[in-house]
């Protein structure tokens, strides 16, 4: 597919709820430093795929690989504790606790005082606006903070490949923006991401590679451009 | 004023006592979701303990007190591992651990009772003599367990407030899935938390069982006005329990000495029923959004 | 399931006849005291729990007061029989209208609250009602120069009559008369929950448990359907009180014991909580396990308690199953609930544009879609119900557009 080795691999997932299965079927990689988008129509499986790969949701068939190690079955915190983190969609922050608190909270898996101090420093010098509100609670935030701190929380755990879910759901158009200029600056910093979209224009814009996820199979896929020159796909599929 | 200053005491004694067994049940209520039925239990089983230490042991009583702690906590601990465990995540989880806590309570129960027959015991743990206020006798024992309790739950808040495992406790609270996300094993915070639970409750017991006696179904009637408190507080506020524990017991109190003894529980209940009228998620409770 | 309505009556019907000539023959082949005695019993508490299933499984409301309420029935019938001298067959009547005016009451209390806060506070009123005549002492009558409490305190009311069978009846079958009147009761509560349970307002009562805020968004009033549940289940256990009364001549504040409410509890919940016939098999099989374990008295509150255990969630459908398969009806829940303990996430409107707008047009859709949705929870077939649980099970697109938001907060 593309450059560099696969570091997030899924293999003939097949996952789902109870005896239902959203996820039929579905095969592909992330290289390292890679920008991947899932984008596709609403209840087709896009964010189950993300709760697959971070556990929340078993598998039902299939496996995942991840730095050449197999994930799926693990626990939840042992699959967080390689770094595979996951900013699930609608920020599920702890909305009694402060921004700080929530940051710590993040930090839960690292042991080293400084370790956390500078990642802590890291996030605000990303999201200056957190800083300002420190102490605040949490459900007082404005919903781009929210995001932000979202965003900051996975940071803090060390991801090695994050998995954002909807980053731009709810929010105002400039505060979308802010988000993706910071999102590219992550990616370009070398972060690996996974990406899941319902706003085709800001997946196309940055991503490497693009997926499309109708009724829980892939069902197109290609870079950014090709997927602005699919003109039916667009309309069909993403209602464009 | 002689009543009044009586009430005082005794309303604060038994807030007290109340609200180390009312934290006991929000923490685990707000931090699981498990409505332990098993409380009174192992309120009961906690007194037990200490009079066995103390009596067939012969420990001093300091040593006593922290053994009946340590056995509390093991069958909070006995709690999850047997029952608890094998329910996180499965459908219905909030009804069937009310049933199934509540087959453990019957167990333990039975067992004090064949241990130790249902001929009620005296505590030996306990102060004598008190100080007078005017003409009011204030037993120190009294004052003890006030002082106690108000102890232990600044040490119960600072855990909280403060310290990592108290986050977690108040993530898994306030959401289950995203402290998973953290990288927090929820089945370490379940058994952690039926723990602390266990010795809270095991106290809660002892000091009971120093103002009544010691009888196996002592724990019942306690648990059931720490489930109002909590009630009327909104289940897993602590801060919230806290005060209404004091107010709670204080109202009791007043009744009882004003109209009976036996109007205490149902004056209780009617102003439960009142505030739950008034505010359905208890009067300090918040409400949570739904999703369908 | 396509299955017509009729078809299900049919069905209900002859299984229903079946075991209604089953019990009408029992007493003739063992027609020793103790068997008659204990069905007697079995039948009393079935018609109990069978109630209870409406208010617990049909509607899901968790209220543990259902034996607060079968004492109501039983002390009024014996205080109007002791008091009043009214005979008893006229006294139960009225002890079930007393339970039904109970436990509206109670239904009242407990209206804006959910689930554990339910249980809480119908415990607590059992606890009470229990406090409340344990510790009666005070003179109420004055008889010759004893002194009489008010409702029979820790010794029970008594000597308020019976049924009075033994006047009736010869010797030998004098403990059937009290035998088939609690059939005969026990019959027409089970026809009742069973009319009740497929009824509309049956549907409505699973609506309401299944998933409230959509059902309430299609116009089933929480409140009226929550006093009916609690006034119609209540009738009957007030009735079963009255008949345990006469069939004991005493009626004790034994029956709010905690032990028996979780023996009935569980009847409940490993007859299968929310199922038509559940109520009757859990009754049958707990009744059978107590009888083994009285021969090891001691150990059976305990084994009481392991039961519960023993019969948890997985083993228990299973095991269940697999004997109701064939002749049952399977009634389906439509959805998946993923447990109340899912915490969520706040409703956003478009942050600082036109949030007015977008959460009444929130609103609107999310009426449109539960009608959409709801109205096939109402008859699920196999495929809707693929469907719905796909849809209603956290599926982010929906889900998002659907959120209902909170007040205050």
């Amino acid at each position: 597919m593309s450059h560099g080795k696969a570091v997030l691999s899924l293999s003939n997932i097949v996952s789902g709820y109870g005896s239902q299965s959203i996820i039929r079927n579905i095969s592909f990689d992330i290289p390292e430093s890679g920008l991947v988008t899932i984008i596709g129509p609403n209840g087709h499986g896009k964010s189950t795929l993300l709760r697959s790969i971070s556990g929340i949701v078993r598998l039902q068939s299939g496996e995942i690989y991840f730095e050449g190690q197999r994930i799926d079955g693990l626990r939840i915190d042992q699959i967080v504790s390689r770094g595979v983190v996951h900013i699930p969609q609608g920020d599920m922050l702890f909305p009694d606790m402060t921004v700080h608190e929530n940051l710590l909270m993040g930090a839960s898996l690292i042991r080293s005082r400084n370790e956390i101090a500078e990642r802590y420093g890291k996030v605000f010098v990303l999201f200056p606006q957190l800083e300002e509100r420190k102490n605040q609670v949490a459900s007082t935030l404005s919903g781009g903070e929210r995001r932000m701190l979202a965003i900051g929380r996975g940071l803090m755990t060390g991801a090695r490949i994050l998995l954002l879910d909807e980053p731009s759901l709810g929010l105002a158009p400039v505060v979308i923006e802010e988000i993706y200029k910071i999102i590219k600056n992550l990616n370009d910093g070398g972060q690996t991401i996974l990406l899941v979209e319902e706003n085709v224009s800001r997946a196309i814009a940055i991503s490497d590679h693009i997926y499309l996820l109708d009724d829980g199979h892939i069902a197109w896929q290609g870079t950014g451009e090709e997927l602005a020159g699919e003109r039916h796909l667009m309309e069909v599929y993403l209602g464009a | 004023m002689d009543g009044w200053i009586q009430i005082l005491v005794s309303g604060l004694t038994v807030g007290a006592m109340y609200a180390v067994s009312t934290v006991s049940l929000s923490l685990v209520w707000g931090a699981l979701n498990v409505l332990n039925m098993g409380q009174g239990a192992m309120l009961a089983a906690g007194g037990y303990i200490a009079y066995t230490a103390v009596m067939s042991l012969g420990l001093p009583i300091p040593i006593a007190i922290v053994v009946a702690v340590i056995v509390g906590a093991l069958i909070g601990g006995a709690m999850y591992f047997l029952i608890i465990r094998f329910m996180i995540g499965k459908e219905g989880f909030e009804t069937n651990v009310i049933v199934a806590t509540f087959g453990f309570a019957l167990i333990l129960e039975n067992l004090v009772l064949r241990l130790y027959g249902a001929y009620p015991l005296r505590q030996p743990i306990g102060l004598e003599g008190g100080w007078y206020f005017g003409a009011t006798h204030i037993p120190y024992q009294n004052m003890l367990l006030v002082v106690v309790s108000g102890v232990l739950l600044v040490a119960v808040g600072y855990l909280l407030k403060t310290t990592q495992l108290g986050r977690s406790i108040r993530a898994t609270a306030q959401n289950r899935e995203a402290t998973e996300l953290m990288g927090i094993r929820i089945s370490r915070v379940f058994l952690l938390v039926l723990l602390i639970g266990g010795g809270l409750a095991a106290i809660s017991g002892i000091m009971l069982s120093t103002l009544t006696t010691l009888a196996p179904t002592m724990g019942y009637d306690p648990m059931l006005k720490a489930f109002i408190i909590c009630v009327i507080a909104g289940l897993g506020n602590i801060y919230g329990a806290l005060i209404s524990a004091f107010v709670l017991g204080l109202f009791e109190v007043s009744i009882q000495f004003i109209f009976g003894v036996r109007f205490g529980f149902p004056a209780l209940l009617l102003l439960v029923i009142l505030a739950l009228v008034w505010r359905p998620y208890g009067v300090f409770g918040k409400r949570k959004t739904e999703r369908l | 399931m396509k299955e017509s309505s009729t078809n299900i009556y049919r069905r209900d019907a002859v299984i229903g006849i079946i075991l209604i000539l089953i019990a009408a023959i029992l007493p003739f082949v063992f027609p020793t005291r103790y068997v008659v005695g204990q069905m007697t019993i079995f039948f009393v508490w079935a018609t109990v729990v069978s109630q209870w299933n409406l208010v617990f499984g049909v509607a899901g409301i968790f209220s543990l007061a259902q034996m607060a309420i079968f004492a109501m029935g039983g002390y009024v019938t014996g205080m109007l029989g002791l008091y009043l001298e009214w005979p008893l067959w006229v006294s139960m009547f009225f002890g079930g209208f007393a339970a039904v005016v109970f436990s509206v009451i109670i239904g009242i209390a407990c209206l804006r609250l959910r689930g554990a806060y339910v249980a809480l506070l119908t415990l607590a009123i059992s606890q009470t009602m229990y406090l409340l005549i344990i510790t009666d002492t005070a003179c109420f009558i004055r008889q010759g120069v004893t002194c009489r409490n008010f409702t029979g305190g820790t010794r029970g009311l008594a000597r308020f009559g019976d049924f009075g069978f033994r006047e009736m009846l010869p010797y030998k079958y004098m403990a059937f008369g009290d035998y088939f009147l609690a059939l005969v009761v026990l019959i027409f509560a089970v026809a009742f929950s069973i009319f009740l349970i497929r009824s509309p307002i049956g549907l409505a009562f699973q609506a309401l448990r299944d998933n409230s805020n959509c059902a309430v968004a299609r116009g089933i009033s929480r409140f009226k359907y929550q006093l009916l549940v609690f006034s119609a289940s209540a009738f009957f256990t007030g009735l079963a009180g009255a008949v345990y009364a006469g069939h004991f001549r005493v009626m004790g504040a034994n029956t709010l014991y905690l032990n028996l409410l979780l023996f009935l509890l569980s009847m409940l919940i490993i007859g299968g909580v929310g199922r038509v016939w559940g109520p009757l098999l859990g009754a049958a099989a707990l009744m059978l396990v107590d009888e083994v374990l009285k021969e090891f008295v001691e150990w059976r509150l305990a084994g009481l308690g392991a039961r519960q255990h023993a019969g948890h969630p997985r083993r228990r459908r299973q095991g269940l199953r697999r004997l109701r398969q064939g002749f049952l009806q399977d009634h389906r829940r439509p959805h998946h609930r993923r447990g109340r303990e899912e915490r969520l996430r706040h409703a956003d409107g478009r942050s600082g544009h036109g949030r007015k707008k977008t959460v009444r047009s929130i609103r609107r859709f999310h009426l449109e879609w539960c009608h959409r949705h709801h109205t096939r929870a109402m008859r699920p077939t196999l495929d809707r119900a693929r469907r719905e649980i796909s849809q209603c099970q956290g599926h982010p697109g929906v889900h998002r557009r659907c959120q209902v938001r909170g007040r205050g907060r």
